[in-house]
C-alpha cells in the first residue's frame, strides 16, 4: 500500500492533465477522445510505435533524473536543458571530430558529453554554495546562456560543410548500434536505464546518497550529522549535469537518422524541461521516472501521430505535461482523491 | 534603509558602467538615444512583472510561473486585439487573463496549499506547450504571428526621444506598489501576513483574502507585460517570445529585496542590458565583429553577475512559499 | 448568575484523523479564573481554539448568555469579547509593538496613520496597568515583553474574556509572579479569565476553579479551594503519583568535562556565552537551569560541534579539543541528543533505520566498500536499539513520522547513548512528551549518570533540573550566577537567578 499510493497518485494526475488537456481542444473544435484515441494508437500501436515511444522516453528518463537529484537534496535545479545542450556540443565534438577505433568512440563521445553537462552545472552550483544565489534564476540564465552559445558552436565550428542547418554527423564509429531495422531506437537506452540505476544505488545504497537525501529532507539534522552540505550540493548539481550530459549525447549519438544538433537545436530543445514533468509523475525517484518517461515518450511519440490524424498540434502534448505538474503540486487533491476513494 | 541605498548604488554604478559601455558604442556609430529607447522598452515588460510579484511576494506567496503568465498573455493579448481591432483592448485583454492565471495560482495556493514553486514550474511548462499551439490553432501558422501594423499600441514622442505609454504606467505603477506597501492600511497588512499569518488571522483580518488578492494583482501586472511585448514593442508574436524574462524578473525581485522601487531600477538596468545588445546586434561596424549570439547571452550574464555580486543579506518574509492553516 | 460562556459536547477531529477532543463540557463565569490543566496533548490547546473561532468543532455547541453561537473565525470571537494569548506568539517580528496591537483594527481604511491610534493604546496601557516600549520591533524584545504585547493586543479588541494558553513556560518566577498580579487586577475589573498550564503549583495559586483535561475529556472539576494537588495528578495522569526518579547518592569521579571561559558568538553576531567556567564529572549530572534564550542553545551547540567557539577552552578528560566538528565531537566521546528533535535529531521522512544512524552514518561499522550503506547491519541495529530502549514502531522500516513524538525523542536518546558516550549532553530532552516517556527518559539519564558517564542536562523545565541534577548551574544572559550542588539552593533562589537577581550571600 504504501507503495502503491504515490503510483495511483501519479496516475490520477495523469488523468486529470490529460482530461484538461482535452478541455483546451473543444474551443477550437477539436475531437479529443478522437484525437487521444490517435495519440495511444500512434504511441503503442505496433511493435515499431512502441520502439519509437521508448526512443523518446530515453533522454527524457534523464534530464528527470537531473531534476529528482536535485529535489531529493533540496535543489530546485532546472539547467537540464541547458547542461543538455552543452553536452550535445560536446557529443558532437567528440562523435564527429575525432578519429578512434570503434568502441572506445561511443565511450569516449558518451563520456564527454557528460562531462560537458557536469562542468556545466558547475556554475550555478558553486554560485548556490558560495553565495546562496538561487538555483531556479542561475540555472535558467544558464539555460539561455548555453542555448546561445551552442547555437554559435553549432554554426560556427561544428557545422557540417555546405549544410548549414546541421552540424557534423557522428562518424559510424561513435553511433550506437540500431536495435530494429528501420527503428530509431538505439542502444543507448540501456546505458540512460543504466544511469538511472546507478542513481537509484547512489542515493539509497551509499553514503553519499545518504549525506545527500539527508540535505534535502532536513538540512539543520544533517549539520548535526556532520554532513558537510556544500559538497552534498555539488555531487547533486553534478550527477545532474552527468545526467543532462548524457540525454544530450542520447540524441547525437544515439538518435538515426540525424546523428547530428540541428542548429536550431531542434531535436534537444525543450527534453530538459520536458524532463521536470516526467520527475514529479515519477515521483523523484530515478526508477519512477523510467516508467514516467515512457509514458511521456508515448506522449510525445504519439501526439505526432495525433497532429498528423486529428490535426491538434501535438505541442498540446507539453501543455498536458505542465498541467499534470500543476495537478501534482496539490497535496489537497490527495486527501480529496482519497475520501472519494474510501467512501 | 541602508541596505536599501546600498542596493540602489550598486544599481547607479551598474547603470553608469553600461553608459560607459553606450558611449564607446556612440564612439563606433551607436545612438545614445535609441539604446534609452529600446532599453525602456525592454524595461517595462521586466518592471511589470517584477513589481506585481514584489507585492505577491510580501504576503508570502510565490509566483515562479511569471514566465509562463507572459507567454500565455502575449498571444491573447494579440487575439483579444484583433477581435477588437485595437491594441489597448488587447493590453487589457492581457491584464484580464493575466489576473486569471494569478486567481488560479492563488487559489492552489491559498485553499489547495499547493508546492507554490512546483505549481509554478507548472504554469511555465504548460505555457511552453499551450503557447504554441494557440498560435497555431488560432491563425494555422507554426511558431510565429504577425499583426497588422495599425493595431500596434503608439508611442509618443518626447523631445528625448519615443515612449511608449505602457512604459511610463509601469513607472507609475511601481510607484503605486511602493504607497501601497509603506502607507496604506492594505499594504500595512499585506507586509504582516507574509511575516506571520497567524498575527494577521488571530487580529480578524482574512489571510487568504490578502494573498489572493496579490496573487491576482501579480498577474494582472504579469499578464500586461506580456500583452506589451507583441502590441507595444514587437509588432509581432512568436512561440518563444518572452525569452525567460519572467525569470529576469524574479532575479529583479531577489536583487530588489521585494522593494518595488528597487526592482524598477533592476528592471531598468536589465532592460539597458537588453538595449545594448539589440543595439550591438544592428550596429554596422559593430555586429560583424562581435557575434550575434554572444550579444544575445548579454542579458542573461549581467543578470547573473548582478544577482551574484549583491545577494547579501536580503530578508524575505517568514513564511515566504508556505501556505498558511489552522488546523 | 448563570455562566457567560458554555461549551457543550465538543468533538474535535483533525483533518489528518486526530480525535484531540472527545465531548468536552466547559464554562465559564464573569470575574473567574478558570485554570485549565492537562499534561501534553490533553487537548487544552484545542479546545480554547475553537473559543477563541481559530477552529471549529468537529461538533458540539457554544453558547453565549446562554445563545448559541457559531464563531467562523477569530473576528466573531472578537467581537463576542474572547480573545486568545497564543503559546505561540501571533506577533509579526519586525513590527513595533504599537504596530502589532493595531494591527486589524488601525483606525481608517485607506491610509495608514499609526498615531492616531497610538493614544487609545496608551491609554489603555495605563488603564490595565502594562508598560510597554511602543516603538522597539518585536525580535527585539524579550519573551516577556512579547507577552504583554500580546496580551494588550488581545485586551485593545474590547475583550471581556482572556484566554492564555501555557503563559509562563518561558518566564522567570519574578515575571509569573509579576503576570499573577496582573491576571488579578484583570479579574477584578470584571473580566474573565481562562489560564491554559501544565503545572499544579501555577494552577493552584492563581484559578478560582480548576477544571482538567486528559485525552481529550476532562476529568474532574473542582473549586480551588477544596483541591489538593494529589487529586489533580491523578485526574491529569490518570495515576496516583507521577513517578518520580529515584537518585541514589554516588560518589562522583574525575571530570570529564571542563569548561574555561567559554565565549560563543550567537547568530546575531553577537556573545550569547560570555565567559563560562564548569566541569562536569564522571558519574554525575550536571544541570543548567535558566530561562529560554539566555546562551543555553549555543553553549550546547558549542560543545556538540556546531558552533564554533570564539574564546576559551573545553578540555575532554584532560585533552584540550580543537576546532569541533559533529563528528570529531562523536569521536572524542561526545553524545549530543539536541534540543529540538525535528529540527536537529531526525528527518521525519526518513526511515526509522536511517534515522537509527543519523550522524553515524559515515562510520566504517554501517559501510562495506565504496562508501556503500550495509544495510543487513544497520537493519540489526536498529531492531537492538528499538528493543534495548522500548521504542514502539511499526517497523524499522517505516517512516520515523508514524512514531509518536514520545517514540521518536526515545529513538534519538537511545541512538545518542547507543554510542557509548563519556559525556552526554542532554538538552530539553523530555519537553513537549507524555508523562511515560518523560519519566522513561529521565531514568535513562540517571542510569548514565550510575554507569559512570558524565551528564550535562540544560533544561528550561526547573523541575526536571532540580529533580535529576547533581549540581546545577543558573544561566542569565550567557553567564552563570551560581554553581553548586542541589541542596545548596532553595527553589526561591533559583528562581531569582533566573531573573538575574543573585540573592544576597550568593556570590557566583
Ligand atoms: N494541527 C494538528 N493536526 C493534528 N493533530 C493535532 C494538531 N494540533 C494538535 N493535535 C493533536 O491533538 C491532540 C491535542 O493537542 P493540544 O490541544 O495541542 O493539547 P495540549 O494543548 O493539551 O497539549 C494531541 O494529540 C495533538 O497531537
Ligand atoms: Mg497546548
Amino acid at each position: 500500500m504504501r507503495r502503491a499510493r504515490p503510483l495511483l497518485e501519479s496516475l490520477v494526475a495523469v488523468g486529470i492533465g490529460l482530461i484538461a488537456g482535452g478541455a483546451l481542444m473543444l474551443p477550437f473544435r477539436y475531437h479529443p477522445l478522437k484525437a487521444y484515441q490517435a495519440l495511444f494508437q500512434g504511441a503503442f500501436g505496433t511493435p515499431h510505435d512502441v520502439m519509437e515511444t521508448l526512443a523518446f522516453a530515453t533522454p527524457l528518463m534523464l534530464t528527470a533524473v537531473t531534476f529528482a537529484v536535485g529535489v531529493r537534496a533540496g535543489l530546485f535545479n532546472i539547467g537540464a536543458e541547458g547542461q543538455m545542450y552543452i553536452g550535445a556540443i560536446g557529443a558532437v565534438f567528440a562523435a564527429s571530430l575525432l578519429p578512434l577505433p570503434p568502441g572506445l568512440h561511443i565511450l569516449v563521445a558518451t563520456l564527454v558529453a557528460m562531462i560537458c553537462g557536469a562542468l556545466w552545472s558547475l556554475v550555478p552550483a558553486l554560485l548556490k554554495i558560495w553565495r546562496g544565489v538561487h538555483e531556479v534564476i542561475s540555472t535558467i540564465m544558464f539555460n539561455w546562456i548555453a542555448f546561445h552559445l551552442a547555437t554559435y558552436l553549432a554554426i560556427y565550428y561544428l557545422a557540417e560543410p555546405g549544410r548549414a542547418e546541421r552540424t557534423r554527423p557522428a562518424l559510424p564509429t561513435a553511433r550506437y548500434p540500431i536495435l530494429a531495422e528501420g527503428s530509431t531506437l538505439t542502444a543507448v537506452i540501456f546505458v540512460a536505464i543504466l544511469f538511472c540505476l546507478a542513481v537509484y544505488f547512489l542515493l539509497w545504497g551509499t553514503r553519499m546518497g545518504y549525506e545527500m537525501r539527508l540535505v534535502g529532507e532536513n538540512p539543520e539534522a544533517a549539520r548535526y550529522a556532520g554532513v558537510q552540505i556544500g559538497q552534498a550540493l555539488l555531487w547533486s548539481f553534478l550527477i545532474g549535469g552527468m545526467a543532462a550530459g548524457l540525454a544530450g549525447a542520447s540524441q547525437i549519438i544515439g538518435r538515426p537518422p540525424a546523428w547530428s544538433l540541428y542548429a536550431t537545436l531542434g531535436n534537444v530543445a525543450t527534453l530538459g524541461f520536458d524532463g521536470i514533468g516526467v520527475a514529479l509523475v515519477g515521483r523523484n525517484h530515478p526508477l519512477g521516472g523510467i516508467l514516467a518517461a515512457i509514458l511521456f515518450g508515448a506522449l510525445q511519440h504519439g501526439g505526432r501521430f495525433m497532429e498528423y490524424h486529428a490535426g491538434v498540434v501535438s505541442e498540446l502534448v507539453r501543455a498536458v505535461n505542465g498541467l499534470i505538474v500543476i495537478t501534482l503540486a496539490i497535496p489537497e487533491l490527495w486527501t480529496l482523491v482519497r475520501r472519494r476513494l474510501t467512501l | 534603509m541602508s541596505g536599501f541605498l546600498s542596493r540602489l548604488g550598486w544599481i547607479v554604478l551598474a547603470i553608469l558602467g553600461l553608459g560607459l559601455l553606450a558611449y564607446g558604442l556612440d564612439q563606433v556609430g551607436l545612438e545614445p538615444i535609441s539604446l534609452l529607447e529600446a532599453g525602456l522598452l525592454a524595461m517595462t515588460p521586466l518592471a511589470l512583472a517584477a513589481v506585481g510579484e514584489c507585492v505577491n511576494e510580501k504576503a508570502g506567496v510565490v509566483n515562479i510561473g511569471l514566465e509562463g503568465i507572459l507567454l500565455i498573455t502575449a498571444v491573447v493579448g494579440v487575439w483579444v486585439a484583433e477581435q477588437f481591432g485595437s491594441g489597448i483592448a488587447g493590453l487589457i485583454g492581457g491584464m484580464v487573463v493575466g489576473a486569471l492565471i494569478g486567481l488560479v495560482l492563488g487559489l492552489l495556493a491559498v485553499y489547495g496549499r499547493a508546492d507554490q514553486i512546483i505549481a509554478g514550474m507548472g504554469l511555465n511548462l504548460f505555457a511552453l506547450g499551450f503557447t504554441p499551439y494557440l498560435l497555431m490553432s488560432l491563425w494555422a501558422f507554426p511558431g510565429i504571428h504577425i499583426f497588422p501594423r495599425e493595431l500596434m499600441v503608439p508611442r509618443w514622442i518626447t523631445p528625448l526621444g519615443q515612449i511608449s505609454p505602457v512604459t511610463l504606467a509601469a513607472i507609475l505603477l511601481a510607484f503605486l506598489a511602493h504607497i501601497l506597501l509603506h502607507h496604506t492600511v492594505l499594504g500595512f497588512r499585506i507586509r504582516a501576513v507574509g511575516e506571520k499569518p497567524e498575527a494577521v488571522d488571530v487580529a480578524g483580518v482574512r489571510v487568504d483574502g490578502l494573498r489572493l488578492f496579490t496573487s491576482v494583482l501579480g498577474g494582472a501586472l504579469c499578464g500586461l507585460g506580456g500583452a506589451f511585448m507583441p502590441l507595444a514593442w514587437f509588432g509581432g508574436v512568436v512561440k518563444e517570445i518572452s525569452a525567460g524574462r519572467g525569470f529576469i524578473a524574479l532575479a529583479c525581485v531577489v536583487f530588489a529585496g521585494l522593494e518595488p522601487l528597487l526592482a524598477l531600477a533592476a528592471a531598468f538596468l536589465f532592460g539597458l542590458t537588453e538595449g545594448i545588445a539589440y543595439a550591438v546586434a544592428i550596429t554596422p561596424g559593430v555586429k560583424e565583429r562581435i557575434p550575434f549570439y554572444f550579444v544575445n547571452m548579454l542579458p542573461y550574464v549581467v543578470t547573473l553577475l548582478v544577482v551574484t555580486l549583491v545577494i547579501g543579506r536580503r530578508r524575505f518574509p517568514r513564511t515566504i512559499g508556505r501556505p498558511y492553516t489552522r488546523e | 448568575m448563570g455562566p457567560r460562556i458554555e461549551m457543550r459536547g465538543i468533538h474535535k477531529v483533525y483533518p489528518d484523523g486526530t480525535v484531540a477532543l472527545r465531548g468536552v463540557d466547559f464554562r465559564l463565569g464573569p470575574g473567574e479564573i478558570v485554570g485549565l490543566l492537562g499534561e501534553n496533548g490533553a487537548g487544552k490547546t484545542t479546545l480554547m481554539k475553537i473559543l477563541s473561532g481559530l477552529l471549529q468543532p468537529t461538533r458540539g455547541e457554544i453558547r453565549i448568555d446562554g445563545r448559541p453561537v457559531r464563531f467562523r473565525n477569530p473576528a466573531d470571537a472578537l467581537r463576542a469579547g474572547i480573545g486568545m494569548v497564543h503559546q505561540i506568539f501571533t506577533l509579526v517580528p519586525p513590527y513595533t509593538a504599537l504596530e502589532n496591537i493595531i494591527l486589524g483594527q488601525e483606525g481608517s481604511n485607506l491610509w495608514l496613520v499609526k498615531d492616531r491610534a497610538r493614544d487609545q493604546v496608551q491609554r489603555l496601557l495605563e488603564e490595565v496597568g502594562l508598560s510597554i516600549p511602543l516603538d522597539t520591533p518585536m525580535e527585539l524584545l524579550p519573551i516577556g515583553v512579547q507577552q504583554r504585547v500580546e496580551i494588550a493586543k488581545v485586551l485593545y479588541r474590547g475583550t471581556q474574556t482572556l484566554i492564555l494558553d501555557e503563559p509562563t513556560s518561558a518566564l522567570t518566577p519574578l515575571e509569573v509572579d509579576e503576570l499573577f498580579r496582573f491576571l488579578r487586577r484583570l479579574k477584578e475589573g470584571g473580566r474573565s479569565i481562562v489560564f491554559i498550564t501544565h503545572k499544579l503549583r501555577e494552577v493552584l495559586e492563581i484559578s478560582d476553579r480548576i477544571v482538567v483535561l486528559r485525552n481529550g475529556r476532562v476529568t474532574g472539576e473542582i473549586s480551588t479551594r477544596e483541591a489538593t494537588p494529589e487529586l489533580l495528578a491523578e485526574w491529569m495522569v490518570g495515576r496516583a503519583v507521577v513517578p518520580r526518579v529515584s537518585r541514589s547518592p554516588h560518589p562522583p569521579g574525575e571530570p570529564v568535562l571542563i569548561v574555561r571561559d567559554l565565549e560563543v558568538i550567537g547568530d546575531l553576531g553577537l556573545p550569547a556565552v560570555k565567559g563560562v567556567s564548569f566541569e562536569v564529572r564522571a558519574g554525575e549530572i550536571f544541570g543548567i537551569a535558566g530561562v529560554e534564550g539566555n546562551g543555553q542553545s549555543e553553549l550546547a551547540q558549542a560543545l556538540g560541534g556546531l558552533r564554533p567557539i570564539h574564546r576559551g577552552e573545553i578540555l575532554l578528560d584532560g585533552k584540550p579539543l580543537p576546532a569541533l566538528t559533529p563528528i570529531e565531537a562523536y569521536r572524542r566521546g561526545i553524545a549530543h541528543i539536541p534540543e529540538d528533535r525535528l529540527r536537529f535529531g531526525m528527518a521525519l521522512n526518513f526511515e526509522v533505520a536511517e534515522n537509527s544512524i543519523l550522524s553515524r552514518q559515515w562510520e566504517p561499522t554501517f559501510l562495506r566498500g565504496w562508501g556503500r550503506l550495509d544495510w543487513p547491519r544497520i537493519l540489526a541495529f536498529t531492531a537492538a536499539l528499538l528493543q534495548r530502549f522500548q521504542v514502539i514502531a511499526p517497523g524499522v522500516r517505516a517512516p520515523a513520522r508514524s512514531l509518536s513524538g514520545g517514540n521518536q525523542q526515545k529513538l534519538v536518546v537511545g541512538r545518542e547513548l547507543a554510542k557509548e558516550p563519556r559525556l552526554i549532553l542532554a538538552v530539553h530532552p523530555t519537553r513537549g512528551l507524555d508523562v511515560a516517556s518523560t519519566a522513561y527518559i529521565r531514568e535513562l539519564l540517571v542510569q548514565m549518570r550510575d554507569a559512570g558517564k558524565a551528564v550535562l542536562l540544560i533544561s528550561a523545565d526547573l523541575d526536571e533540573v532540580l529533580e535529576l541534577s547533581d549540581r546545577i548551574a543558573v544561566m542569565y544572559e550567557g553567564k552563570f550566577l551560581g554553581v553548586g550542588p542541589v541542596e545548596a539552593f532553595t527553589r526561591e533562589e533559583i528562581g531569582l537567578m533566573m531573573g538575574g537577581i543573585v540573592p544576597q550571600g550568593r556570590a557566583v
